[in-house]
């Protein structure tokens, strides 16, 4: 009898789903700049990372064959550096041995990384790091959600010349890949369009004060101004600017959220300036789940969710869903095949624009609309979305390399 | 014959390492070690041996890393040829930089090429159509595979890069070791302890300044080429004032004036700052400290303190 009844409770456990599923761990990798200029941006990301990761272990992590994966990550600090974001990466692949790398907020670390990180069996989720190069370099097994900066600088530059803006004044950071590319992109579209850039005025990584090169700007009296750079600059060049008296119209590219932003500027300061950028994570833009975002993020870090967050957070679920869709964790060709037809998760907070029906295309880069924001009443506010040809942009991808 | 045999000793070590190594990130941070030993032992030319602290260190291996990257990568030359060119275009911008700043002394020699760092750094970043500024150069290829018919070494792979690195730098010891002994190696010290003197004695002191400046900054040059080969990767980052004022402090901990002091130097401000990563945000504090101390205790760096309690002990044994 006890035999039977021993009979019957193995085959019964044995054709319960899970029953017997092994709890394991998923270790994976985190470069990311935690210190330093880039930390504005690297700090938030893992922050993001973390908090996806909480979710997905907390409703029962990854489900692959037999087993539950839960995520534990390996954190080091790139400093937004080429030489320590290779260490890291070294670090990561050969003594950590990780499979899988997730951050990447600025263009030198990821830069670096894309550089040899295709010999690697490894996967790279990149979050907010914008020189183009990290995903025209055509590794298989790097995948970013950020678009490139050229992608959203064609469509700024069309905006402005559209807002009858004929003569442009440009005070912009001299030396950030993502900014350097936006501007240049920015630049030929709006001649195009048939403007006229009266100066490019340029500031460096550590500047603060622009005075000389906007008073110089004043002087040349432009239609409007454009400003790009780091959220802390970009905030500093509008404040002098309007200390200065410029009334002109102040256009940029920056990214930060309000609470950067009057970090340094005051509200009024900041009025009627518009950030023109990828549509970033904005919970007014991108309704109900974001908003809720926002909530959980605040619940666990007293703070606002700023704009780049969502990038990293997003990847997270990319990670989970092609882990279980392959269902497998080791092998990397393909995971990363999965990856490549994904698409889009459903926890993904950003509006992702499919390139033939997946959430990458062939280089691994995925694509969102650009949209124009205006400080009002203290705020950044939605103003439209920006005309945004994610198909073509990804046909030029496939023919650049660098 | 001590020494002979502390050289093999040591050699034979450090090519049975990479035998010995599992992990291959210790692989990568040996190869990173060497290219700064390299970059170092050119400090340690002008700065050890001649007595003029030069603050350009990282400009001259910018310079030889951008002169080879582009060289194979633009002009179509194999990758060994450019490694080789490197340190020819770098004698030539430092032959034009080293001429007028070797006419002035002491702090104002050092401000001067501090001065030349910050030009050439403002260049790589701002010449974006030879360098592609801060975005960086990507995909520079390694040297080209060498077929022995039996095998072929192939440079992508990290352990056969590092004897390539070990092979440079052996090079650059027997070089720099060739230079110290010979009668010019005898003028720098004359410069270093009395230049005045020097002077009285008949010598043209300029002309040694200007070879040592020259030398010195070829060293970085290759150093700076054997690391664009290396990464694959390079942008105007790694080659700030920073890594100058690194070249020099690698000098100070390794032992100025000595020909082993660079290459322990050069090791630990590679090693340091990666050992002590387990303290994250603090580990900059750490080595910061780390440094102060080892100034403060060990001013004439780490191997003349060695040396000098090696020394002491073997003559506390020998007095009956």
């Amino acid at each position: 009898m006890k035999r039977l009844l021993g009979a019957v409770l193995s085959t019964a456990l044995i054709g319960t789903p899970g029953a017997f599923a092994a709890e394991k761990t998923l270790t994976i990798g985190y470069s990311d700049a935690l210190t330093g200029g880039g930390a504005v941006y690297g700090v938030p990301q893992k922050k993001a990372i973390d908090l996806a990761i909480e979710e997905i272990n907390g409703a029962g992590g990854i489900k692959v064959g037999a087993d539950n994966y839960k995520i534990k990550t390996i954190e080091y600090d790139d400093k937004a550096d080429s030489t320590e974001a290779t260490n890291v990466a070294r670090k990561l692949i050969d003594r950590d041995d990780v499979k899988f790398i997730l951050g990447y907020c600025c263009s030198a670390s990821g830069g670096a990384m894309a550089s040899f990180i295709g010999r690697e069996d490894v996967i790279v989720l990149v979050g907010t790091a914008g020189a183009r190069s990290i995903t025209s370099l055509g590794n298989k097994n790097v995948f970013r959600t950020r678009p490139p900066g050229d992608y959203t600088g064609a469509a700024a530059g069309k905006f402005i010349a559209q807002q009858g803006v004929k003569t442009l004044g440009i005070l912009a950071v001299r030396d950030v890949a993502l900014f350097t590319q936006y501007r240049d992109s920015l630049v030929k579209a709006f001649e195009e369009a048939g403007g006229k850039v009266v100066a490019i005025e340029t500031f460096g990584g550590q500047d603060r004060d622009m005075t000389a090169q906007l008073t110089k700007l004043r002087g040349l009296n432009p239609d409007a101004l454009f400003v790009s750079g780091y959220v802390e600059q970009v905030a500093f060049s509008h404040r002098q600017a309007s200390e200065l008296g410029i009334k002109t119209q102040r256009y940029g590219f920056s990214g930060g959220s309000a609470e950067q932003f009057t970090k340094v500027a005051t509200a009024e300061q900041m009025n009627g300036a518009w950030d023109l950028l990828a549509i970033e994570f904005n919970a007014d833009v991108l309704g109900p789940k974001a908003v809720a975002f926002v909530d959980r993020y605040k619940k666990k870090y007293n703070e606002n969710p700023t704009p780049n967050t969502a990038y990293a957070y997003d990847q997270v679920y990319v990670l989970r869903d092609a882990l279980q869709a392959a269902q497998t964790t080791t092998d990397m060709k393909k995971i990363q095949e999965t990856i490549r037809a994904l698409p889009i998760p459903k926890e993904a907070l950003l509006k992702y624009l499919p390139v033939n029906g997946r959430m990458f295309d062939d280089k691994g880069q995925a694509y969102i609309a650009n949209g124009a924001f205006q400080w009002k009443n203290g705020n950044w506010a939605f103003v439209k979305e920006l005309p945004s040809d994610a198909a073509a942009y990804s046909n030029f991808l496939k023919t650049i390399k660098d | 014959m001590w020494t002979r045999f502390a050289i093999v000793a040591v050699i034979a070590a450090a090519i049975v390492f990479p035998l010995f190594v599992t992990v291959n990130y210790f692989i990568h941070l040996a190869i990173l070690a060497m290219i700064f030993m390299i970059v170092a032992q050119g400090a340690n030319v002008i700065q050890g041996y001649t007595g003029y602290v030069s603050i350009a260190q990282g400009a001259f291996m910018g310079i030889g890393a951008y002169a080879s990257a582009l060289l194979s990568m633009r002009a179509g030359f194999p990758v060994w040829l450019s490694m080789l060119a490197a340190p020819i275009f770098t004698a030539v911008a430092a032959a034009i930089a080293g001429y007028p700043a070797l006419r002035i002394k002491g702090h104002y020699f050092a401000i001067m090429t501090l001065a030349m760092n910050m030009v050439v750094f403002t260049v790589l970043v701002n010449w974006v159509s030879l360098t592609q500024g801060e975005p960086g150069l990507p995909s520079i290829p390694s040297p080209e595979a060498i077929n022995l018919g039996f095998t072929e070494i192939a440079f992508e792979k990290r352990r056969a890069y590092y004897y390539l690195a070990l092979a440079a730098l052996v090079l650059v010891m027997w070089i720099v070791a060739a230079v110290v002994r010979s009668r010019v190696g005898r003028v720098l010290l004359a410069i270093r302890q009395n230049e005045p003197f020097a002077e009285a004695a008949g010598i043209a002191c300029w002309k040694y300044k200007l070879f040592a400046f020259i030398f010195s900054a070829s060293l970085a040059g290759f150093g700076g080429a054997i690391y664009a080969h290396y990464m694959g990767f390079i942008n105007p980052t790694p080659f700030s004032a920073d890594a100058s004022l690194n070249a020099i402090l690698a000098v100070i901990l390794g032992g100025s004036g000595t020909l082993t002091g660079p290459l322990v130097g050069g090791a630990l401000t590679v090693i340091l700052p990666e050992a002590l990563r387990v303290a994250e945000i603090y580990r900059l504090i750490a080595y910061g400290l780390l440094l102060i101390l080892v100034v403060i205790f060990l001013p004439r760096g780490l191997v003349p303190a060695v040396v000098d309690g090696v020394r002491s002990i073997s003559r506390r044994r020998k007095t009956p």
